[in-house]
């Protein structure tokens, strides 16, 4: 029972940690919270949900769903944020906010306000037996998928020359840029590879929520409380910080279910209390 | 004509008008107004953080939230409360809120600032839905009772009355703006402008900045919490959708459409959110759709808002002539 309450706060946290990452590397970038991160989580969802109406496949809404935010993503950035970049970070952060409030409302005429349901492939329904207790296989799969796409991450950050110029470019983008490496095009990277992740999220978590416009305003909520406490622009705190959330989300329901949503609110008014960068934060 | 004498013509006008208008528009549009009045004093109450003092909350609807409840509750449980006082209670409810954030928020800017409040008016919206007992969760407080407004032995006017309940709320929230407008012009309102443009420097100069903060920070609190205050009253009814971060927006997107740089901007501002609002929700219930994009727009092209545009366009009319002693308008 604890075991398995475990495993679904183990594989929440996972997600949050794919919508997270991108946020924080933006961050580190940007200097803003992109509002609109979670508003393309969410539209990957509803992607999703239109492949697999139109072909019935959800490896192929998987693979497809995720790019195509990511390229919605990229094109708001290169058509809309880049230009307000000189104006400062109050025009930055709240043009986000009319990102949001677009695609929100763009979502809602599409596809309309009620709760889309996702079907999994077979494989994937029923439950595993193992050491006596029995898991959700999709949850099992969520937390193998979330493994593999973080671990490429990982390796991609941390053993790879663009790796290393993206990780310098989140701590200190303008020295990058005066060394002679071209942070716009490496912004729009990582901004387009963060929209990728959280679109990644959004088609995982669609079977598990459905598919509903309140989406990106449940998980854009707390991806945000993961990045202000884990600290700005830190993927480890943010790293930390969603596995902690996950854990304190599913413990929280179980033991204090009509309380748990304000546990997440308490702990990061306890860290910030203490440390207002956040725990790996080096910058307010 | 001097502008002293222009100024006092202009107002008479202006008082002549709002006091006419119920009698010249009908009880929709008076209602209309009543609305427009009410998210006026809201944008104005939060631009008087982001304008003036450089601090962009995106949680002032739990001021907002605050106040309405204050009141619908008081109301609900107090037998017999007067009018007044269950508008001092809405505004006490904000202003206790706003005391309980305040040492951390004037410690914080920037984009933890904006962070902070969208994380605690979101912790605030949950406990509105969560503790059903004493919010009436997604339902709300509603139907309960409006007193009279009265002063006893003299009058007692029935504020269900739709052109009553709007001399009152014209007279309430007018007041709260005239009040903030007022503040601005203080030497007060010079520091505060300082603490958003140099705040070391203004520190140098002997003033306290998180002190200054926290006084700004309750004011804008405190009258955020009259504008839902006279929201729940008009509308006899205030529930969790008060709390929610699209309310939140809502005083975001007037200022900056109306323009961030004058104290009247966020008026402009909710006026032009009214009229968009009204047209379009005839067509279509998607209103947030083209506040969106007009807002995306704004930001592209006229980063000053409309505001802005106005003052871009005088000065191309005519050269500019600064008067003597004259300092720049507040941004």
């Amino acid at each position: 029972m604890y075991v398995a309450q475990g495993v679904h706060g183990l594989a929440y946290g996972m997600l949050l940690f794919l919508v997270a990452s991108g946020l924080t590397m933006v961050f580190g970038m940007m200097g803003i919270l992109n509002i609109a991160h979670a508003s393309f989580f969410m539209l990957s969802a509803y992607i999703c949900h239109q492949v697999l109406a139109l072909v019935g496949s959800f490896w192929l809404a998987l693979l497809v769903a995720p790019v195509a935010a990511a390229a919605v993503g990229v094109l708001c950035e290169r058509l809309l944020l880049r230009r307000v970049h000189a104006f400062g970070h109050m025009g930055e952060l709240i043009l986000t906010v009319g990102i949001s409030l677009v695609i929100l409302e763009g979502v809602k005429v599409f596809w309309g306000t009620e709760s889309l349901p996702i079907h999994v492939p077979a494989i994937l329904e029923g439950r595993l037996a193992l050491g006596g207790l029995d898991y959700p296989v999709y949850r099992l799969f969520v937390i193998g998928l979330a493994l593999v796409v973080l671990g490429a991450l990982a390796a991609l950050l941390y053993t790879t020359r663009l790796g290393m110029v993206v990780r310098a470019a989140v701590s200190d983008s303008g020295m990058v840029n005066a060394l002679g490496i071209n942070v716009p095009v490496v912004f729009m990277l990582v901004f387009g590879t963060g929209t990728w992740l959280a679109g990644v999220a959004g088609v995982v978590i669609a079977p598990i929520l459905t598919v509903y416009p309140g989406l990106a305003d449940q998980m854009g909520m707390d991806a945000f409380v993961v990045v202000v406490t884990g600290g700005l622009g830190s993927l480890w705190g943010a790293f930390l910080v969603s596995l902690i959330l996950g854990e304190l989300n599913s413990y929280g329901v179980q033991f204090v279910s009509q309380l748990a949503p304000v546990l997440m609110f308490v702990f990061m008014a306890i860290v910030l209390a203490f440390r207002p960068m956040g725990l790996f934060g080096e910058r307010e | 004509m001097t502008p002293a004498v222009r100024r006092w013509i202009g107002g008479g006008l202006a008082l002549a008008g709002l006091l006419a208008y119920p009698h010249l528009f009908g009880i929709y549009f008076t209602n209309v107004f009543v609305t427009f009045g009410i998210f006026a004093l809201y944008a104005v109450s939060f631009n008087l953080l982001l304008g003036y003092t450089g601090l962009l909350s995106f949680g002032h609807a739990m001021y907002f939230g605050a106040g309405g409840y204050g009141t619908a509750l008081a109301l609900t449980h107090i037998k017999g409360l007067p009018l007044l006082p269950a508008l001092v209670i809405g505004l006490a409810a904000a202003l206790a809120l706003a005391a309980l954030l305040a040492p951390l928020m004037v410690r914080v800017s920037g984009t933890a600032f904006s962070m902070l409040h969208l994380a605690f008016a979101q912790l605030m919206f949950v406990l509105a839905l969560k503790l059903r007992a004493v919010t009436g969760g997604e339902d709300g407080i509603g139907g309960f009772r409006i007193p009279p407004l009265s002063i006893p032995g003299l009058v007692s006017i029935d504020m269900k009355n739709p052109s009553s309940f709007y001399y009152f709320a014209a007279a309430v929230l007018g007041l709260s703006i005239l009040v903030l407008w007022f503040i601005t012009k203080t030497p007060f309102g010079s520091v505060i402008v300082g603490v958003r443009d140099n705040p070391r420097r203004v520190a140098y100069l002997g003033y306290r900045v998180p002190s200054t903060k926290a006084v700004v920070y309750l004011l804008s609190a405190g009258f955020a919490g009259v504008a839902g205050s006279v929201y729940a009253l008009f509308q006899n009814l205030i529930s969790a959708d008060a709390l929610h971060v699209s309310n939140s927006f809502i005083p975001v997107s007037m200022t900056m459409i109306g323009g961030i740089g004058s104290f009247f901007g966020p008026i402009l501002g909710a006026a032009i959110f009214g009229v968009i609002s009204e047209l379009t929700s005839r067509y279509t219930e998607r209103v947030d759709l083209v506040v969106g994009l007009i807002l995306i727009l704004v930001i592209m092209y006229a980063p000053l808002g409309f505001m802005g545009f106005v003052d871009t366009i005088r000065a191309r009319a005519r050269p500019r002539v600064v008067p003597p002693g004259a300092t720049e308008p507040a941004r």
